[in-house]
């Protein structure tokens, strides 16, 4: 087989057993991989109705055809569950070595089903799966557990340092253990699939890692025409100078970018600029004052990872990946926090408790706003909390061992704004926390965030930079495109960071084409994509996510903040739905449904 | 002709170990390059396969770079029995890099983006 295994891995937790599947046909062809099969598997196999936290939900790694190839950026692999946060069908991405080793392995997916009855680590060599006990390793940060699973590796099955080192380990840190509904799963010291908090369906199953070695082989359709295929990218992007900046700066470029116009979320989204950014608009700044090393996920010529360094601070001595902009912006920023050494102090706290820092961030720059306006008693914080203060740090520990105060946050922002009587303060959609760029900035931006499937993200679609600025439809009808194509990326798996734009589609058609031998397209990648999400839309609909919930928070909707403008999202959400071919409500159509081949699927809803 | 390494420009892709396998097996398998990459948080090692030894060392010492401990075993271009790395995985036959043919054309070199490997004249 090319490109593919053609295997499942299903681990049932609740008995200690594994087992090796065929994968089915239907899901190589019709879902491209990654997150299109999760999207399948997580329909075909659970009741969307389901509590996520019960062991009837499903956590699926997935890896995809092009994982392991070679191509250039297909590094990631995805993480797929219903979401404790969003209630949603949620499909983070995460780099690192993981992925690759789980497809070297020989599995092309892993599913963990039931729960543990007590603590376990999974390991995965080659066909050596086994069941560990995790006792000694439940409460440990993430860096621990990783290098505790190493120090297992080496003692019990004597593996020497190269084999220790080439080994991916996903993990979570205290507080998926504990049920943080936005805790995230890491992986390699520092990359995490982060966002809708499957972190806590890991914990809620018992498990504390996974950590794959694998040494088989993916094997290459047409090898040399993907050989020269990969050169002559190489020998493109060596004059992009955009993704020589890429390189150079990862996301510590954009900051200034933000600034510049007006999309740097500040305060809770109450502005659009940051003043204490403006030392960091050069990001020559940033890159001197804490960068390491350049760091790159498995096959990415680009490395636009950053391994940074708190100096002379031994109460955080290791080196984090990141802050990458999200994180500057909402544990930073949009906290009031404007020096970087503070945001690396929260970043590596995060990192370390296993929490999405999107939405640590969001939900604590709701308490600091709630605190400043009087709603939150200082009692009941037990110190004060305003934009700006240190205080975080203590928070953030606090909220991922659920003490004090920490206990309400970590259900939420919903839940700590509606407690405090204000619940228009959480800058959440579906619940999880909009990440970075203000939505006010933008025309497609708002559209984007509302619409997306899988709650406020910000890698499921993105921003039309290069494209300068159009009138709505237009957006409007970028905003379908990117989604689409995002969605078939995810499925390859590709990162699309560096294949964006002018590229859209057209290099994920020509690696898939390459690795599998079957014909692919731009045109059908982006039509697989629509399917997988309408496919999406349907689990969601099915687990009561209606129209009325692509919205956005009201200070976005109707509070001018940035450039003087709101989003007329009543204006732009029946231009989308229309161009989606779903019905005023946001329900796909039968006619569109059949048209993809989702008829049977739609069945009830429509 | 040789290969310098600069690991200081080495970005832990590992797009070397797939070029050498891809070039050598006709699939991607890392465990069958002979070329590894050393993942560290402060740096990357890529170091290439030399002749095989029949033998382990004795003694194992560790080597101080840029204020990092790093253990010789990793560096030692060797491939011997103590080793994880260049040997077939199924058969354990020894592997050693070949500059990929005559005239010298390293496929590593050639995927090397960040430009950690080059080729040089001796």
């Amino acid at each position: 087989m090319f490109g593919w295994n053609g295997k499942i891995l299903r681990v049932d937790l609740s008995r200690g057993t594994s087992r090796v599947e065929d994968m089915p046909s239907y899901l190589m062809g019709d879902y491209i991989g990654g997150r299109g099969v999760c999207a399948r598997i997580l329909f075909d196999e659970i009741d969307p109705r389901i509590d996520p936290l019960s062991p009837a939900n499903k956590l699926i790694f997935s890896t995809g055809p092009l994982t392991g190839s070679g191509a250039p950026a297909a590094s990631r692999f995805i993480v797929s569950a219903k979401s404790p946060l969003s209630n949603c069908v949620s499909s983070p991405c995460c780099g690192g070595y993981f992925g690759a080793n789980l497809k070297y392995s020989g599995y092309d997916l892993l599913i963990f089903e039931g729960k543990s009855p007590e603590p376990v680590y999974v390991t995965i060599r080659n066909d050596l799966v086994e069941i560990n006990p995790a006792g000694y390793l439940w409460g440990k940060v993430s860096s621990e557990t990783e290098k505790a699973i190493r120090e297992d590796m080496r003692t019990k099955h004597g593996l020497d340092n190269w084999a220790l080192n080439s080994m991916g380990i996903a993990n979570i840190g205290p507080a998926g253990e504990n049920l943080v509904r936005f805790a995230c799963i890491m992986s390699d010291g520092g990359r995490a699939a982060g966002r809708s908090g499957l972190g806590a369906v890991m914990g809620s199953k018992n498990l504390k890692a996974v950590a794959a070695l694998g040494t088989g082989q993916v094997n290459i359709a047409d090898v040399d025409g993907f050989r020269k295929a990969v050169m002559d990218f190489y020998q493109e992007g060596r004059d992009n100078k955009e993704l020589l900046k890429r390189r150079m700066y990862g996301t510590w470029s954009l900051p200034g970018r933000a600034n510049a116009s007006k999309s740097q979320a500040a305060f809770n989204f109450k502005e659009g600029y940051f003043e204490e950014f403006v030392k960091y608009e050069d990001p020559e700044v940033i890159r001197a004052l804490i960068r390491v090393r350049d760091e790159a996920c498995f096959a990415c010529p680009f490395a636009c990872g950053k391994r940074s360094r708190i100096k002379n601070d031994p109460e955080y001595p290791l080196t984090a990946k990141g802050p990458e902009h999200e994180t500057m912006a909402l544990v930073g920023s949009n906290c009031g926090i404007g020096d970087m050494l503070d945001i690396c102090r929260n970043n590596y706290l995060c990192n370390e408790l296993g929490m999405d820092t999107i939405t640590a961030g969001a939900v604590v720059s709701c308490a600091m706003e709630l605190f400043e306006e009087g709603h939150l008693p200082e009692k009941d914080m037990g110190y004060p909390l305003e934009f700006g203060n240190r205080n975080m740090f203590k928070l953030l520990k606090q909220i991922a061992r659920r003490e004090g105060i920490g206990d309400l946050m970590a259900e939420g922002g919903i839940a700590l704004a509606e407690k405090y009587g204000h619940p228009e303060l959480y800058m959440g959609i579906k619940g999880m926390g909009i990440p970075a760029w203000h939505p006010q900035a933008f025309d497609a931006l708002g559209l984007q965030y509302a619409t997306c499937n899988t709650g406020g993200a910000h890698t499921k679609s993105t921003l039309p930079f290069y494209e300068g600025r159009k009138d709505p439809a237009y957006f409007v009808e970028f905003t379908k495109k990117d989604q689409d194509y995002i969605a078939a990326a995810d499925s390859g798996v590709l990162c699309w960071i560096i294949y964006h734009g002018p590229l859209w589609g057209e290099k994920l058609a020509e690696w898939l084409t390459y690795v599998t031998g079957e014909k692919y397209t731009p045109e059908g990648v982006n039509r697989l994509g629509e399917k997988i999400w309408n496919l999406e839309r349907l689990f969601n609909m099915r687990a009561g996510i209606t129209g009325k919930d692509d919205t956005l928070p009201p200070r976005i909707l109707n509070e001018p903040r940035v450039k003087n403008r709101v989003i007329e999202l009543d204006k732009l959400l029946p231009q989308y739905y229309r161009l989606r071919a779903w019905d005023e409500k946001g329900i796909p159509t039968k006619e569109k449904l059949r048209e993809m081949g989702l008829e049977k699927e739609g069945t009830d809803l429509i | 002709m040789k290969i310098k390494i600069d690991h200081k420009l080495c970005t832990g892709c590992k797009q070397c170990e797939i070029a050498c396998s891809l070039a050598h097996t006709q699939a991607v398998n890392p465990w069958r390059s002979r070329i590894r990459v050393f993942i560290g948080e402060e740096f990357c090692l890529p170091v290439i396969a030399g002749p095989y030894t029949e033998a382990a060392c004795n003694s194992k010492g560790t080597l101080m770079i840029e204020g990092v401990e790093v253990d010789e075993c990793v560096i030692c271009r060797a491939s011997c029995p103590a080793k994880s790395v260049y040997k077939e995985p199924d058969t354990e036959i020894p592997l050693k890099c070949d500059f990929c043919g005559e005239p010298p054309n390293p496929q590593c070199v050639q995927w090397c983006a960040p430009n950690a490997l080059t080729l040089v004249e001796d």
